[in-house]
C-alpha cells in the first residue's frame, strides 16, 4: 500500500518508453499501462475510502527534505476520473489515427502527459508541481502539434508560449514561498504559513500562473484555437483533463495551503473572472460554427463554473454545508471531464465520416451516426446540467448554498449560463436531427464509438444516479476544509 | 575594503547581466539577438560561479548558452533574412504594459526583500548536510538531484524526453552542413574524442565535485553537434532502433532501480544506504546517455536520414577538403 | 552595504520583469522564445540569490535551489528546443 502512491505515475511512465522502444507494439504497450493505471487508480480510491488520506515519502526522506506523494477524496476521485477518460480517449485514438507511424507518435506523448496528470494530482511538493506541469504543458503541446494543420501549429505554438509564462510565474511564487518559509512540502507550509506580504505575492503569482494554464478569463484566448485544432482524442484530454488539473491546483492552493492569507474580496475577484468565463464562453460557444470549436468554448464556459463555488466555498462556514458544496464541486469537475471527452470523442467520429464538422451541415448525422448522435444528446444533457446529469446536482447544490451565503450575484450567471449551454447543445442536436444527405456511410465502428458512448453514460447517468458516492469519497476525512484542523 | 570591492564587481556583473539581458530582447536584428543572448548566458555562467554555484556554472555554459545557443542558430539558419516586419504596438497598449511591468518589478522585488528577511536563512540546507553521508555521495547537489529529491530528475528526464518526442513527432530533420574545411575538420578531430572524455569525466567526477549527469549529457551532445556541423548527418548516433533505446535507458534506469528496491522492502526509490554511490552511478551513466542522444536529435531536428547515417568525417574529408 | 543576494536577486526580479514584458511586445517567435528563456534566468537568479544567503551560516550555499535551478535549466531548454521545431514546421507549411 505504501509504494501504491507511486503506481499511477509509473505505470503511465512504463507504457511510454515500451511504446517507444516497440513502436511497432506501440497500441498493446499504450492500452496496457491505460488499464493497469485504471486498476491502480481503483485501488488508491478503495483506499482512500477506507483511510481518508494515503501518503508516500518517495525514498523514504521525510517530506521536506523528499517529495512526498499524497492522495484523498478530492486527488483520488480525479485521478480515477482521469485515468477512465485516458483509457476511453486512448482507445478510440488507435481507430482515430489510420496510419501506424502517427499511432507510434501519439502513444509515447500521451502516455507521457497521463504521467504527468497523475504525478500533478498525487504530488504534495510544490516544485515537483511546477515540474509535472512543464511535463504536461509540453506532451500537451506536442500532442496538439500532431493535427499537422497550420492552424493546429499555431495554436500549438501560442499554447507552449503561454503556457511557459504561467509556469515561469508559478515558478517565481513557488521561489518566494521558499525564501519567506524554507519548506516546499505542502502540508509543512500550511503549518508555518502567514498572513504575510510576501505571502500575498507569492500566491497571486502562482494563481497568475495556474489561471493562464486553467484558461479562466480573460487568459482563455489560447484556449479555443489549440483544443479545437487538436486530434479529437487529444482534445478530449486537454479539455477534460489538463485544465482541470490547473483548476485543481488553485483549489489545493487556496483551500488547503494558503486558507490563512484569504479574503473574501480576493476570493470574489476569482468568482467575478469565472463569472465572465460562464457568460462569454456560452455566448461565443451558440455562435461557433464548428463543432470542435463549439465544444472548446463550451470548456472555457464550464471552467469559469468551476470557478464560481470558490467564492461560495470560503463564504460558507466550515461544517457540513460547505462539505456539502465542496462534494458538488468535486462532482461537477467529473461530469464535466466525461461529458467533454465524450463530446470530443465524438466530434471527431463525425469529423472523420464527413471530413468537416461544420454545424450547420450536419443534416442526416441522426440516421448515419445513430450512436454518435446519442453520444452528443447525452454529453449536451451533462453540459446543459439537465437531470439526472451530475452537473444537475452540482449547480442545483451551488445555486442553494450562494443563496445561503448571501452571494445572490452568482445566481443570474448561473441561469444565463444555462439557458446558453441549452441553446447551443440543442442547437447542435436540432441540426443533426434535421433531414439532410447524413454524414458518409452509415457503417458505425464499434471501437470508434462505444468509449465515447460509455463516457456520455458515466457523464449523465452514473454520475447523476450514483452522485452519493462521489461524497463519500470527497467529505469524510478529508483535507480539503483546511489541515491544520 | 574587500567586502566593497566584491559588492562593486557584484554591482558591475549585475548590469552587465540587465543590459545585455535587455539587449537581447529589445534588438530588432534576430541574428544579434542571439549572439547577444550566447553572451547572456556566459555571463550568467559567471554569476552562478560567484554566488558559489558551479555545478550551475558548468551547467549553464553547457546547456544554457551553449546547447540553447547552438539551437538558436540553427534555426536562424531558415530565418527570412532581414527580420520581421514589427507590428508596431499601440501607445495606450505600450503604455499600460510599461506601467505593468514597473509595478509587477515593484511588487516582486518588495516581495522577495521580505521574504529573505523572514525566518532564518539556512533552509533546508540544514537537513541536507545532516543527511549527507547517508545519501552515497558528497556533492550535496547531486545529493539532492539523484537521492533525496530523485524523484523530480525523474520527471525531468521525462521532460527532456517529451520534448525531444514533440520535435521527432514534427518532420523530417533540418538539412544537413557542406563538408569542413581544413581548420574545423581539424579542429573536429580534435575536439570530439575530447569532448567525450571531458563527458565521461564530468559523469564520474559528480560525486564528489560539481558535475553529474546534465553536464556530462550536454558535453556528449556539443560533440555530436560538431560532428554534424562538420558535415556527418548522422552526428555520430546510432541507427533510429539503437538510439530509441538510448533515449529510453535513463528512465528505464532509473524506474528499474526504483522499483527494484521495493522487492528487498525498501520504499520507492529509496536507495539501500551502502549500496546507494553505486546505484547512482548507475542511473546517472544512463541518464547521460540519454540526455546526449535527445538534445543531439533536438539540435539535427528530427531522426536523421539513413543514408546519412554511414557518413564518416573521413569519407568528407578525402572528397572534399584539400587536407 | 549590499549584500550579494540583495544584489542578484533584484537583478533576478529585473529580468523576469524584462523578459515578460518583451515576450508580450516582439512578434516573431524566436524572440519571444529569447524573451521567455531571459525570464527564465531571472527567476533562476531568485533563487540562487535565496540560497546564497545561508552562505555565512552553513559555509556552504543551500544546494536544494541549485539542484531546483538545474533542472529548471534542462527544462528551459527543452521547452526552447520544442518552440524552435514547431516554428520551423510552421515556416516549412507557409513556403507548401
Amino acid at each position: 500500500m505504501n509504494n501504491l502512491l507511486a503506481l499511477p505515475v509509473v505505470l503511465p511512465l512504463l507504457g511510454s518508453l515500451l511504446a517507444l522502444v516497440w513502436p511497432r507494439r506501440a497500441d498493446w504497450a499504450g492500452l496496457g499501462a491505460s488499464v493497469a493505471a485504471f486498476v491502480a487508480a481503483g485501488h488508491i480510491g478503495a483506499e482512500v475510502m477506507r483511510n481518508a488520506t494515503l501518503e508516500l515519502a518517495v525514498g523514504g526522506w521525510a517530506p521536506g527534505l523528499g517529495i512526498a506523494l499524497r492522495a484523498d477524496g478530492l486527488s483520488a476521485s480525479l485521478l480515477l476520473m482521469s485515468t477512465l477518460v485516458a483509457l476511453a480517449a486512448g482507445l478510440y485514438a488507435t481507430t482515430y489515427f489510420a496510419e501506424a507511424q502517427k499511432r507510434a507518435d501519439f502513444w509515447p506523448l500521451w502516455l507521457l502527459m497521463i504521467t504527468a496528470l497523475h504525478a500533478l494530482l498525487l504530488s504534495g511538493d510544490l516544485f515537483n508541481i511546477y515540474v509535472t506541469l512543464e511535463l504536461l504543458g509540453l506532451a500537451a503541446v506536442a500532442l496538439a502539434a500532431l493535427g499537422g494543420s497550420r492552424a493546429a501549429l499555431q495554436a500549438a505554438v501560442r499554447y507552449l508560449t503561454v503556457g511557459l509564462l504561467g509556469s515561469l510565474a508559478f515558478l517565481t511564487g513557488v521561489g518566494l514561498i521558499y525564501a519567506g518559509y524554507g519548506t516546499l512540502d505542502m502540508v509543512m507550509l500550511a503549518g508555518r504559513v502567514d498572513a504575510e506580504p510576501a505571502t500575498w505575492v507569492a500566491l497571486a503569482l502562482m494563481t497568475a500562473g495556474l489561471l493562464i494554464k486553467s484558461a479562466l478569463f480573460p487568459m482563455h484566448f489560447w484556449l479555443p484555437s489549440a483544443h479545437a485544432n487538436a486530434p479529437a482524442p487529444v482534445s478530449a484530454a486537454l479539455s477534460a483533463l489538463v485544465v482541470k488539473a490547473a483548476f485543481y491546483l488553485v483549489l489545493r492552493l487556496w483551500l488547503d495551503v494558503f486558507d490563512v492569507a484569504l479574503s473574501q474580496a480576493s476570493a470574489g475577484l476569482l468568482g467575478l473572472l469565472g463569472a465572465s468565463a460562464v457568460i462569454w464562453g456560452s455566448w461565443q460557444a451558440y455562435r461557433a460554427e464548428r463543432l470542435k470549436l463549439l465544444a472548446a468554448y463550451s470548456t472555457v464556459a464550464q471552467i469559469g463554473y468551476l470557478f464560481l463555488f470558490i467564492p461560495v466555498l470560503l463564504a460558507t462556514e466550515p461544517g457540513e454545508a460547505r462539505d456539502l458544496l465542496f462534494g458538488a464541486l468535486v462532482l461537477f469537475a467529473l461530469t464535466h471531464g466525461f461529458s467533454k471527452s465524450a463530446f470530443f470523442l465524438g466530434a471527431g467520429v463525425i469529423l472523420h465520416r464527413a471530413g468537416h464538422d461544420r454545424i450547420a451541415e450536419l443534416g442526416g448525422t441522426s440516421r448515419a451516426l445513430p450512436v454518435t448522435t446519442f453520444v452528443l444528446a447525452l454529453a449536451g444533457i451533462a453540459l446543459i446540467g439537465l437531470p439526472p446529469s451530475g452537473t444537475f446536482l452540482a449547480k442545483w447544490q451551488l445555486m442553494t448554498s450562494a443563496i445561503a451565503a448571501g452571494q445572490w450575484l452568482w445566481i443570474p450567471v448561473i441561469a444565463i449560463g444555462t439557458l446558453l449551454a441549452g441553446a447551443y447543445v440543442f442547437r447542435v442536436l436540432g441540426h443533426a436531427f434535421g433531414p439532410g444527405e447524413g454524414v458518409g456511410p452509415s457503417l458505425a465502428w464499434a471501437r470508434a464509438e462505444l468509449p465515447a458512448l460509455l463516457l456520455a453514460l458515466v457523464a449523465t447517468a452514473v454520475l447523476g444516479l450514483g452522485a452519493a458516492q462521489v461524497w463519500t469519497m470527497v467529505v469524510p476525512g478529508s483535507n480539503a476544509e483546511g489541515v491544520s484542523l | 575594503m574587500n567586502a566593497l570591492l566584491w559588492m562593486l564587481l557584484d554591482l558591475l556583473l549585475a548590469a552587465m547581466l540587465l543590459g545585455l539581458g535587455w539587449a537581447a530582447v529589445a534588438t530588432r536584428d534576430l541574428k544579434r539577438g542571439v549572439a547577444l543572448f550566447i553572451a547572456f548566458g556566459l555571463l550568467l555562467a559567471l554569476a552562478w560561479a560567484r554566488l558559489r554555484a558551479p555545478d550551475l556554472a558548468l551547467a549553464e555554459a553547457a546547456i544554457g548558452a551553449g546547447i540553447a545557443g547552438a539551437l538558436l542558430l540553427a534555426a536562424l539558419r531558415s530565418e527570412p533574412q532581414g527580420g520581421q516586419p514589427a507590428a508596431v504596438p499601440s501607445r495606450v497598449f505600450l503604455l499600460t504594459l510599461n506601467l505593468f511591468s514597473v509595478l509587477l518589478a515593484v511588487t516582486v522585488a518588495w516581495a522577495l526583500l521580505s521574504a529573505l528577511a523572514m525566518g532564518d536563512s539556512v533552509r533546508l540546507a540544514q537537513p541536507v548536510t545532516e543527511h549527507l553521508s547517508q545519501s552515497g555521495v558528497s556533492n550535496p547537489v547531486t545529493a539532492v538531484l539523484l537521492n533525496f529529491r530523485a524523484y523530480d530528475t525523474l520527471l525531468e528526464l521525462a521532460v527532456i524526453l517529451s520534448a525531444v518526442l514533440g520535435v521527432l513527432a514534427l518532420g523530417p530533420a533540418r538539412p544537413g552542413y557542406r563538408l569542413p574545411g581544413p581548420v574545423l575538420y581539424g579542429l573536429i578531430r580534435w575536439l570530439v574524442p575530447l569532448l567525450i572524455v571531458t563527458g565521461g569525466y564530468l559523469l564520474w567526477v559528480g560525486a564528489h565535485a560539481p558535475g553529474g549527469a546534465f553536464q556530462a549529457g550536454a558535453t556528449l551532445a556539443a560533440a555530436a553537434v560538431l560532428l554534424r556541423l562538420g558535415g556527418v548527418d548522422g552526428a555520430g548516433l546510432p541507427a533510429a532502433v539503437v538510439s530509441r533505446w538510448l533515449l529510453a535507458a535513463g528512465l528505464l534506469a532509473f524506474l528499474a532501480v526504483g522499483l527494484l528496491v521495493t522487492a528487498f522492502g525498501y520504499g520507492f526509490v529509496q536507495y539501500p544506504p551502502d549500496l546507494a554511490a553505486g546505484l547512482i552511478l548507475v542511473i546517472e551513466s544512463a541518464a547521460t546517455l540519454s540526455i546526449a542522444v535527445a538534445l543531439a536529435l533536438a539540435y539535427i531536428g528530427g531522426w536523421p536520414s539513413r543514408r546519412a547515417q554511414s557518413g564518416s568525417l573521413h569519407t568528407h574529408t578525402t572528397e572534399g577538403g584539400t587536407h | 552595504m549590499l549584500s550579494a543576494e540583495i544584489i542578484y536577486g533584484l537583478t533576478g526580479v529585473g529580468l523576469f520583469t524584462l523578459g515578460l514584458r518583451a515576450t508580450l511586445l516582439q512578434a516573431s517567435l524566436l524572440a519571444r522564445i529569447l524573451a521567455i528563456n531571459v525570464c527564465g534566468a531571472g527567476v533562476f537568479l531568485m533563487f540562487v540569490s535565496i540560497a546564497y544567503q545561508g552562505l555565512a551560516q552553513m559555509q556552504v550555499p543551500d544546494p536544494v535551489p541549485h539542484a531546483l535551478v538545474l533542472t529548471g535549466i534542462v527544462v528551459a531548454v527543452s521547452a526552447t528546443a520544442l518552440a524552435l521545431a514547431l516554428g520551423r514546421r510552421l515556416r516549412e507549411s507557409k513556403d507548401e
